[in-house]
């Protein structure tokens, strides 16, 4: 809040002409609010740039009248959420690029230029990301806007140009080790990558196109196909949203269960990494031993959630049904011990891997500083030395009332993105335990939520810590029970690109060991 | 150790390459985008080849279908032949086990094990 204050002040100084306003952050979710104009909008950005602010997202909403560029900043030191809108014509939506800025800006604007027809002056290059050469309008456009004839060649999204002494390779997109349908176009100098540029679109199943027909309880079991890993985190974030917009309160007990759950969940999603990682490197035992644990937290999600992969046990205002205390708190005390046993085991059989170590060691190493241009989050910006969780700096549900460290690393690379996993799983089984002594009685679901939620007219941000990094979400209301806009704000996406960056120079058996060390998961970068 | 071993059933050779393999499982999603790769795959493997499509969205785009949508293929039949169904979203283990032996069953025209019964 310091921040908040302090940057209000300098920025009024700064800029006279343009309106800073301060926003009532329990009810929206973001502290500024800055309506910029094409002129400013880079003078803006670069005062943020300078204040080290990283870039939380960018992109569009329709509004019929006019298109709106919405642009969140934040900081690593302390929450302070920015918001920077800047109103553009919908026959001619022309806006300044800020890729030159922050370098992640180069995706999201070329998301928003396919989705919205948006040209952003000065872009390097404004090809297609997301979409198949088929498509002929603009999808998230409210009106039906046709493609026109001379964008037609930038549809086919990447063709690459074969160069003297210079081949290509095609990773993916139904490559094993890109985890899904990822395709990542190299560039080879015999093995060694001179650049690599990813690919989006091969499993875009229109998450947010879907939330426009859909009212907020139908909308329940998507997130969950977001991130299939880590169902619950992202169910987590649709449903606080939700809560927050709508001013619906959630009992005690439901915080706890939550968080307990959500952790479970957390392990689950990490053991997965944990068996997929090794085997990219070529070494398939710790799969087996990794799924082994990953089938007792399914056993115990299952009997609270009723399913196995993909969970749908949040509610507005509570949860779907309660724990059965007994067999759950048993069942997830033995799991607790035998986990705690086993992870003395995996440091036996894999982190002390001679092999291992050598082959992940200084491999990969994302810099500190560079971190916030890419807007990057969770353990792969923690294992640089940025000890920023959301779970701890905006703490939600239980999180408040508990007390957990955050690991972090020092180098950035591979190793290190591997050792702090390892250590938050150890991490999440504290805090499961502690929210287990403290799990009060009570109800788990809040009376009179009605059917039909319609929350007040405005827009909200809320973001919390999933399984790979701050995943936020947001949204837009009408009043109607329909979302008029809904964004996800997903960490894959922003981890994933800065892959090009890290990829330069390495062999291709490294790149695939710091993809690997990246835990993507394809579904959540496509939506 | 991993509890469902599909191992038991001889089909836990995994080939990277479609060249080499002569079942293909379709596991997810399949939109506009990956429709022709999914198709060149296909073409890749040599005969006999058969394919499995796996959940609800293999088999008809199940919950991502509405009114509007620009980005899916409704089904995996509508590309290439399928043998054996395995609904669910997703479908369980068991499931996709079942699904390996009916194709077993369909291919030797014998089946292994007795199925489960039907309760209704």
């Amino acid at each position: 809040m310091i921040l908040a204050a302090k940057t209000i002040e300098e920025f009024r100084s700064e800029f006279k002409s343009v309106d800073i306003s301060e926003v009532p952050y329990d009810k929206q979710g973001y502290h500024l609010a800055i309506e910029a104009q094409t002129g400013n909008l880079l003078n803006i950005v670069e005062f943020l740039d300078r204040r080290e602010f990283y870039i939380v997202d960018l992109f569009c909403v329709d509004y019929q009248d006019y298109l709106e560029l919405v642009y969140f900043f934040n900081t690593h030191r302390e929450l302070c959420r920015v918001k920077v809108t800047l109103k553009l014509d919908p026959e001619k939506p022309v806006a300044p690029t800020i890729s030159h800025i922050y370098t992640i800006a180069r995706w999201y604007e070329r998301e928003a230029h396919e989705f919205f027809g948006i040209y952003f002056e000065g872009h390097p290059g404004l090809t297609y990301l997301f979409l198949h050469s088929g498509i002929d309008h603009y999808p998230l456009r409210r009106k039906h806007v046709p493609v026109p004839d001379n964008d037609r060649q930038l549809l086919d999204s990447f063709k690459p140009q074969e160069e003297e002494d210079c081949f290509f390779v095609n990773l993916g997109p139904q490559h094993p080790s890109t985890h899904g349908v990822l395709r990542v176009v190299l560039k080879m100098d015999g093995e060694y990558i001179v650049s690599a540029e990813p690919v989006l679109g091969y499993l875009h199943r229109m998450h947010e196109k879907m939330a426009e027909s859909k009212s907020y309880l139908q909308f329940l079991p998507n997130p969950a196909r977001m991130d299939y890993p880590g169902a619950l985190l992202f169910n987590l974030a649709h449903v606080e949203t939700v809560e927050k917009l709508c001013g619906i309160a959630v009992p005690e007990r439901a915080k706890y269960i939550r968080t307990i759950t959500c952790e479970l969940n957390r392990i689950a999603s990490h053991l997965l990494w944990l068996g997929a990682f090794p085997a990219d490197l070529g070494g398939l035992t710790p799969f087996m031993y990794a799924f082994d644990d990953r089938e007792n937290i399914l056993d115990i999600l299952e009997g609270v959630t009723g399913s196995r992969l993909t969970y749908c046990y949040f509610r507005f205002g509570g949860l779907y049904n309660d724990i059965d205390e007994e067999s759950f708190v048993s069942a997830t005390k033995r799991f607790i011990e035998r986990m705690r046993e086993r992870l003395v085991m995996y440091d036996k059989l894999i982190t002390g891997n001679v092999i291992f170590i050598n082959r992940i060691k200084n491999v990969g190493i994302m810099e500190q500083a560079k971190v916030r241009k890419y807007g990057s989050s969770g353990p792969f910006i923690r294992s640089t030395g940025i000890p920023f969780d959301m779970r701890k700096v905006d703490p939600y549900e239980a999180y408040g009332s508990i007390d957990f460290e955050i690991p972090t690393g020092h180098t950035g690379d591979n190793m290190d993105r591997y050792l702090v996993r390892m250590k938050e799983m150890e991490i999440s089984l504290n805090i499961i335990e502690e929210a287990m002594k403290k799990l009060p009685s009570g109800p788990f679901q809040t009376e009179k939520v009605p059917k039909k939620l319609k929350p007040p007219k405005g827009d909200i941000y809320h973001a919390i810590e999933s399984t790979r990094g701050e995943t936020g979400v947001y949204i837009v209301s009408d009043e109607s029970d329909t979302p008029y806009r809904m964004r996800w704000r997903v960490p894959s996406y922003s981890n994933l690109m800065t892959f090009p960056y890290l990829a330069q120079g390495l062999l291709i058996a490294d790149a695939i060991a710091t993809l690997g060390s990246y835990d993507i998961v394809v579904p959540e970068i496509d939506r | 150790m991993a509890r469902f071993d599909i191992a038991r059933f001889g089909a836990e050779i995994f080939r990277a390459s479609p060249r080499q393999a002569d079942l293909m499982i379709v596991s997810g999603t399949v939109t506009k985008k990956m429709a022709p790769i999914l198709v060149t795959l296909y073409e890749q493997m040599p005969s006999p080849k058969w394919v499995i499509a796996m959940g609800n969205c293999a088999i008809s785009g199940g919950p991502f279908v509405f009114k509007g949508q620009y980005n899916l293929v409704e089904g995996v039949d509508l590309l290439v032949p399928v043998d054996v169904y395995v609904p669910g979203c997703p479908p369980r283990p068991e499931g996709l086990l079942e699904g390996l032996m009916k194709l077993e069953e369909k291919i030797t025209g014998t089946r292994r094990f007795p199925g489960p019964e039907s309760k209704w």
